[in-house]
């Protein structure tokens, strides 16, 4: 004999998984609250930004870009300058935005929720940052101004889509441990683990995400063979599954320091607005 | 519910709570004490915002800092603003109910019922910001309770409301406290009364008296202190004070000046003042004792570090 499914009143329906269900609404919270003029206007420089230039350059030269330059220059001005600056402000903020605005609170008295704000957070810096890195790669592929610049347009949005997901767990590192320096240690961060570190050929920058981003570029646009051997040191020897799986695990270890600190700090009243 | 054992918080050098013990069991309790007493730090500890530097913090039986069993059964209402301003009431409230692991559907559905229940019903589609200060605080109420938590831990929740605002939330609360429990902090006394809520006296970090409204009342009419007198006829006066029940002990302050010790100050400043009509004594001060809550709190800790009777 079978029981009867249990009813349950509809205001008692609890989320099948109350993580997801806590990650998801703070993602939601989060990218409402990134729709003001404000960041909009931000956005919109981020788009048109990396077409200026290369329509700069363009102008300069007064011909397309060949790929042997245009790809590294849509490289730095897109999956490095754009998504870098996008996550910045909004992974940054993670949780000197909520001491702010006396919503912290809130947040870390429910089950889960610092978890929830911390990957609810990061979801939100992802696809927001994506989304303005993808139309600025789209701007600057539908403007022609590199030559051929459509055949890399898939590489560029997995790029994109690594970099910002890499990063922007990074960025929460900083964000828990120093709030309200978050911003300066963020860009400290950027500058010290991603650019310095990550040029110097040796067992540090595998820990960073730009190798893993510049191997993938170099393997996937067909560059490698171009780089003079001095630069070779400048790019990992393993194949792009190694690196995609690379950024990946990096991305999770990032985000689970970053959620164990989260847990275990506490903000004392006067921290608090 | 609440069992705190010899918890003291330090922030750094700063002392948030100093050695609390207390066992409050399922009802309603008020905190009250002044600002700066270590209410916040206190209601941090029960619902798992602070770890105790010291001692053990028990609430449902459990520790409940980094406990999502006991965070679900916890309602906190603090006592900052919302600043959310431009989101509706009814979204602040789905978002929060949705924190706590309900369905889009079952936030939607609780967030709506909540905010009827708060008397928000018909505001609770307009923008925070153009909500008086009272419907905020209903809407942060809405938002402690939607999830049908089984303790509602509030903040100096009547704070910088207008008497008929602070009066709809007193009724609010206590129609909600009938069937749940309920900690509030406060630094009025008479806002913690008209919750009948049980009394935790709380001063300097410390906690300095508990038991029921009367009792604390009884405890602080029994405190002893002072009137003081400035007249043309000090020696005269200070006679028939004297002769009053209400004085304890005389002493003189300079040529014009008496202060007499009593455990009714009111009473014998009536009496003094009476006694200075009749007799054509001209009075220029005549000041009862501090019985401001600072003051009564002041002689509750000097009793309780044993420097007072």
């Amino acid at each position: 004999m079978t029981t009867p499914p249990v009813d349950i009143p509809d205001a008692d329906r609890r989320a099948p998984l109350p993580a997801l269900a806590s990650i998801a609404a703070v993602a939601g919270f989060q990218l409402a609250r990134l729709l003001t003029p404000p960041r909009l206007a931000l956005a919109a420089i981020g788009i048109v930004f990396p077409t200026a230039v290369l329509a700069a350059a363009v102008n300069g030269i007064g011909t397309s870009i060949e790929p042997r330059l245009g790809i590294p220059m849509l490289y730095l001005l897109i999956p490095e300058m754009v998504c870098m600056l996008g996550l910045l402000v909004t992974m940054s903020p993670l949780v000197a935005d909520e001491l702010e605005r006396g919503t912290w609170v809130h947040v870390a008295v429910r089950p889960g929720g610092r978890r929830g704000l911390l990957l609810g957070t990061w979801l939100a810096a992802v696809i927001w940052s994506g989304a303005v890195a993808l139309a600025a790669l789209a701007l600057a592929i539908l403007s022609d101004c590199i030559e051929g610049g459509a055949r890399v347009a898939g590489t560029f949005a997995v790029l994109i889509l690594l970099s910002c997901m890499g990063r922007a767990a990074l960025f929460a590192l900083p964000a828990v441990i120093v709030p309200k320096r978050a911003l300066v240690a963020s860009v400290g961060v950027a500058l010290v683990i991603e650019y310095l570190a990550g040029l110097i050929p040796a067992v540090v920058n595998q820990f960073t995400v730009s190798l893993r981003l510049r191997t993938l570029l170099v393997a996937w646009t067909g560059l490698r063979r171009d780089i003079p051997a001095e630069f070779q040191l400048l790019v990992d020897i393993n194949r792009p599954w190694y690196q995609v799986s690379a950024v990946l695990v990096l991305t999770a270890v990032f985000l689970a320091i970053a959620w164990a600190i989260l847990e275990w700090r506490q903000f004392p009243p006067s921290d608090e607005s | 519910m609440i069992s705190l054992r010899g918890v003291t918080k330090l922030y750094g050098t700063v002392i948030g709570v100093n050695d609390v013990s207390v066992d409050l069991g399922a009802g309603a309790y008020g905190l009250l004490g002044p600002n700066g007493a270590g209410k916040t730090t206190f209601l941090g500890l029960v619902t798992g915002q602070l770890r105790p530097s010291m001692g053990k913090v028990r609430v449902f039986g459990e520790r409940p800092f980094f406990n999502p069993r006991v965070l679900r059964r916890i309602g906190l209402c603090p006592a900052s603003d919302i600043t959310e301003r431009a989101m509706s009431a009814r979204d602040w409230v789905r978002y929060l109910v949705r924190l706590s692991g309900f369905t889009p559907a079952a936030a939607a559905l609780r967030a709506d019922r909540t905010l009827e229940q708060v008397g928000l019903g018909e505001a609770a589609r307009r923008p925070l910001s153009t909500l008086s200060k009272g419907m905020r605080q209903r809407a942060k109420l809405a938002g402690a309770i939607a999830h049908d938590p089984d303790l509602l831990v509030l903040d100096e929740p009547f704070d910088g409301l207008d008497p008929v605002a602070r009066h709809e939330l007193v009724s609010l609360v206590r129609r909600w406290a009938r069937s749940r429990s309920l900690l509030v902090a406060s630094h009025l006394l008479h806002e913690v009364e008209a919750l009948d809520a049980g009394l935790a006296v709380i001063l300097g970090g410390r906690l300095v008296a508990s038991g029921t409204v009367e009792e604390v009342r009884r405890l602080i009419d029994t405190l002893p202190s002072e009137v003081r007198v400035v007249c043309d006829a000090p020696r005269r006066l200070a006679e028939m004070a004297c002769a009053s029940p209400e004085a304890d002990a005389v002493r003189f302050v300079g040529t014009d000046t008496f202060v007499v010790d009593t455990r009714a100050p009111v009473a014998l400043a009536e009496r003094i003042g009476a006694a200075a009509s009749a007799e054509g004594i001209l009075v220029r001060e005549l000041v009862p004792g501090d019985r401001s809550l600072e003051g009564i709190f002041g002689r509750l800790v000097q009793i309780h570090r044993g420097e007072a009777s």
